[in-house]
């Protein structure tokens, strides 16, 4: 079991390794395969790891391995170590499972292009710090696996350098995720400072509450930024830059779930810090509503869904805040199935589209191409949280403990509430306005069908799964009558909150009805057209600029820093520091040239010169004397 | 054992000193390269003079060494001096030591 | 003691002659327009000094003032004086004022210096010269400390003449390339 966790990370790397070592000796396709294969294999190893843990006992369900001493500094001490516990061997399955099938894809999504090494290289490294960030041991293996998901998508999403949107992209996500990594390891700081260790176990020891809610509050700034949750979530819809498995891993499936993760890990320390736990819920709650709004008027498919993405961690991040983190990690897994599947549904409908993207130019697909579109429907149908798809399963529990958190957890669940209405809402818009209808002209022009080679395979064949997990990967848990997930999970996260039967009929109840209507009216609205879309002059503005929150990031940031910057150069650099070597060349030179005046040429001057202070020298050892 | 007759070391001194001021004076003064030259012999025979006699003075021989190398080298320099000298006047250049100024910053 | 000091005036005597000679063809060096001139002038000079080195006991360096700077260089300054001729003279004082104050002061400045210096040390060891040996200045003393004692100074004095041979022979040696009206404005 040990050995299969070792193989589970260590896999991945080894094909990093091997793709990027090989360069053109391996073909393309050769490298996507070794990358898939290496995937499949980190699958197997965490399977063997599960099962493994299966057979122990519940409370024996801790397994700590330590390759060697890592870091020692004074009395601190960091080993080398992976955690095999229920919520790594967890993460480990959705990561390595959905990775694999995600990796498997990009064979044939990235076919032809000419950079394909380098694209599975980079898929590689990020799998592999995905699986070191949750099965790190300590804390500063999982900032180390942190900081490497963070440069494996500012890779991935420039991966298509020549494109400055792309570059830009890159650059913001990492900038942003760079603030969470700061704020991170400030908290962590103060743990070594106190607690003189970074084991997991050391968030169960008691702090002052100052100390808990800063560490708390860090690494919720950690998690926020690698969520894309508000007020660090601009970088997200940035992301869809990259190519379309990217966003379907790293941006749906796993990196932004690692927020979810972390907290969920370091359940303890925020519960010592309880209103940091609520501000996280809280932060959930305001950016679920929030994207989901934004999601609406949306022209870009992948926008919509990474806006949709940012919208169900906003849940996740509800559940975890409130403490109920079996159903927060049972809401990522399902959300894993069903945003990829979307995520790679709709790379179909890019290639097939000659990689357009704009859904105005779309329409009446579903004729053209049933298979995707049956696919599209399912994940949708789960991310609205219809019975029996999967979302419904995990979706509701959620927003049912709130409901036993007390005045604060009714706004939430009013607010989850909402969002279920917003989810139905554009996600049935995407799916109306792109698949239903007529065939528009452009659709009639560019569209070519997928063949039956390989290419085509690997495409359909991850979506064909992804959409049999999107149906039945909800089955696992029904929060009123069975919840395996919550007993596996329990051991290392108890949750805080246990709602009353009544209230999760209630939620499930209330949300089914809510995303239903949310159908409805999208049907009216874009898939029979029977009513006009309405014009809030005002609400589509503030929309289309997401809120305004780049621009004011522009203004108090940006502008700010380069004006800063424009100063300094103007008023110090270039005077103090450029033009002082240049004038100091000058002035030399000046200098010289003043003395050279003494070089007159004439005998008679530099004799004068001799014999004069041959004169003044002679009184002088003669005074000294 | 011969005492020394007539003035002192001291009025020796006094001559040579004389020889020096004047000779540096028609150095610094003449523009006419031959009587700078001149000069010059007038200073290093200045110097000569305050050698010998502080030979005598101090009953050391080595002070006339001295005076006959220096010797040597005046004639020496006498020879490139006027050698230079004539190489100027073949070339038709005007013999004045304000117009040889060329070797200047 | 009575000849002592006849000998003593009559070396006070030839003393003040000497000088004196000595100190006006130093004069008349500088101050004559005529090269030629001061080249007589000079003649003059070396002979004066002559006498004032007999007179300090340096008999071979008398003899060599005379043969080699009077006899030697002197006639090769009347030769290039000839060489060049009357036409190459140029007026007596020139150049900018302040160079004329300055020498005059720096001259002057040196001289006074100089007496003030001796003046100073005239009771010390100025006072009373050694008493010398009869062989004092003589060749056989000279050539001795020349061998013995000083025996680098004699062989680099021979070979800076070898070199000041060689420099003389290369400066005046006709130049076939040489353009003869290429007017040379240095």
């Amino acid at each position: 079991m040990v050995w299969g966790a070792w193989i589970c990370l260590l896999s991945p790397l080894v094909a990093a390794c091997l793709i990027t070592l090989g360069g053109r000796r391996l073909s393309r396709r050769a490298a996507g395969y070794v990358a898939t294969t290496a995937c499949f294999v980190a699958f197997g190893g965490a399977v063997a790891s599960f099962v493994g843990l299966l057979g122990r006992d519940a409370s024996q369900r801790e397994v700590v391995s330590t390759a060697w001493t890592w870091i020692t500094g004074g009395s601190y001490q960091s080993g080398l170590s992976i955690l095999i516990d229920p919520l790594s061997v967890f993460m480990m399955l959705i990561v390595a499972g959905v990775g694999s099938l995600i990796v498997w894809y990009s064979v044939g999504y990235m076919d032809g292009d000419p950079e394909e090494r380098r694209y599975f290289a980079y898929m590689a490294l990020f799998v592999f710090s995905m699986l070191l960030l949750v099965q790190g041991g300590n804390l500063l293996l999982l900032l180390a696996g942190w900081g490497m998901v963070g440069l494996s998508s500012y890779l991935l999403i420039g991966f298509w350098h020549e494109r400055p949107s792309a570059i830009a992209a890159a650059k913001k996500a990492f900038v942003m995720n760079a603030i969470g990594d700061a704020s991170m390891a400030l908290a962590l700081f103060l743990l070594i400072q106190k607690a003189n260790s970074l084991d997991f176990g050391i968030l169960g020891g008691q702090y002052s509450s100052t100390v808990a809610n800063l560490v708390a509050l860090g690494l919720l700034g950690g998690a926020v930024a690698k969520s894309a949750q508000i007020p660090l979530h601009t970088w997200l819809p940035d992301a869809m830059e990259g190519p379309t498995p990217v966003s379907a891993l790293i941006h749906a499936a796993t990196m932004v779930t690692a927020g979810v993760y972390l907290i969920v890990r370091t359940h303890a320390i925020f519960e010592q810090a309880p209103k940091v736990a609520d501000l996280a819920a809280g932060l959930g709650a305001l950016t679920l509503l929030v994207a989901g709004l934004i999601a609406l008027v949306q022209v870009d498919i992948k926008r919509v869904i990474a806006y949709s993405t940012m919208s169900q961690i906003g849940y996740m991040f509800l559940g975890a805040g409130i403490g109920s983190y079996p159903n927060a990690m049972f809401h990522l897994m399902t959300h894993a199935f069903f945003k990829a599947l979307l995520f790679m549904a709709a790379g179909i409908v890019i290639h097939a589209l000659v990689n357009e993207q704009d859904i105005r130019k779309m329409g009446g697909l579903r004729q053209l191409a049933p298979r995707t579109y049956w696919g599209f429907l399912i994940g949708s149908l789960a991310l609205v949280g219809i019975f029996p798809f999967a979302g419904f399963f995990s979706k509701d529990s959620i927003l049912a403990a709130a409901m036993d958190r007390g005045t604060y957890g009714y706004i939430l669940w009013a607010a989850g509430l909402i969002g279920t209405f917003l989810t139905g809402l554009y996600t049935f818009r995407l799916l109306f306005i792109v698949f239903w209808g007529e065939p528009s002209a452009f659709v009639r022009e560019h569209f070519h069908p997928l063949g039956r080679d390989t290419v085509a395979v690997a495409l359909a064949v991850p979506v064909g799964v992804l959409a049999v997990l999107s149906i039945v990967g909800g089955w696992i848990q029904f929060s009123p009558w069975w919840h395996p997930v919550e007993t596996w999970l329990q051991t290392v996260a108890e949750p805080v909150v246990s709602p009353e039967s009544w209230q999760e009929w209630l939620s499930i109840g209330l949300s089914l009805l809510l995303g239903l209507s949310g159908i409805a009216v999208a049907w009216l609205f874009y898939g029979a057209r029977r009513l006009a879309v309405p014009r809030l002059a005002f609400a589509q503005r503030t929309l289309e600029h997401k809120f305004y929150f780049d621009e004011a990031y522009d203004a108090l940031f940006y502008a700010p820093a380069v004006f800063l910057a424009n100063f300094f150069r103007r008023g110090v650099e270039q005077p103090l520091i450029a033009d002082s070597g240049r004038d100091l060349g000058d002035d030399t030179r000046d200098l010289g040239g003043l003395v050279a005046r003494a070089q007159t040429g004439l005998l008679r001057t530099y004799a004068l010169a001799i014999a004069s202070s041959v004169a003044v020298l002679a009184i002088v050892f003669v005074v000294l004397k | 054992m011969i005492a020394l007759l007539g003035p002192e070391v001291t009025w020796y001194l006094g001559v040579a000193a004389f020889l020096f001021a004047t000779g540096s004076l028609g150095v610094l003064l003449r523009r006419n390269p031959l009587i700078v030259l001149l000069s010059l012999e007038i200073m290093l025979n200045g110097g000569n003079l305050a050698l010998i006699a502080f030979a005598r003075n101090l009953g050391d021989g080595s002070g006339q060494i001295f005076a006959l190398a220096v010797m040597a080298v005046a004639a020496a320099e006498v020879v490139v001096g006027l050698g230079l000298i004539v190489a100027l006047n073949r070339k038709r250049v005007t013999l004045d030591v304000d117009r040889l100024n060329t070797l200047r910053g | 003691m009575l000849v002592a000091s006849a000998g003593n005036v009559l070396v006070w005597a030839v003393w003040l002659v000497a000088g004196f000679a000595c100190i006006g063809s130093g004069i008349a060096v500088v101050s004559f327009s005529s090269p030629f001139y001061s080249a007589l002038a000079l003649i003059g000079n070396l002979g004066s000094l002559a006498v004032l080195y007999l007179l300090l006991s340096a008999e071979f360096v008398a003899a060599a003032q005379v043969l080699v700077y009077a006899g030697a260089v002197m006639v090769m300054f009347l030769f290039v004086i000839a060489y060049i001729g009357p036409h190459s003279e140029s007026p007596w004082m020139g150049g900018p004022s302040w160079q004329a104050v300055g020498a005059v002061l720096a001259a002057a400045a040196i001289f006074v210096e100089i007496v003030v210096v001796v003046g100073l040390k005239a009771s010390g060891k100025l006072a009373h010269s050694e008493h010398v040996g009869a062989g004092f200045g003589s060749p056989a003393q000279i050539g001795r400390l020349f061998l013995t004692d000083h025996l680098l100074a004699f062989e680099i004095t021979s070979i800076v003449l070898l070199v000041a041979a060689i420099g003389g022979v290369i400066l005046g040696a006709h130049s076939r390339r040489d353009a003869p009206d290429e007017v040379a404005s240095l």
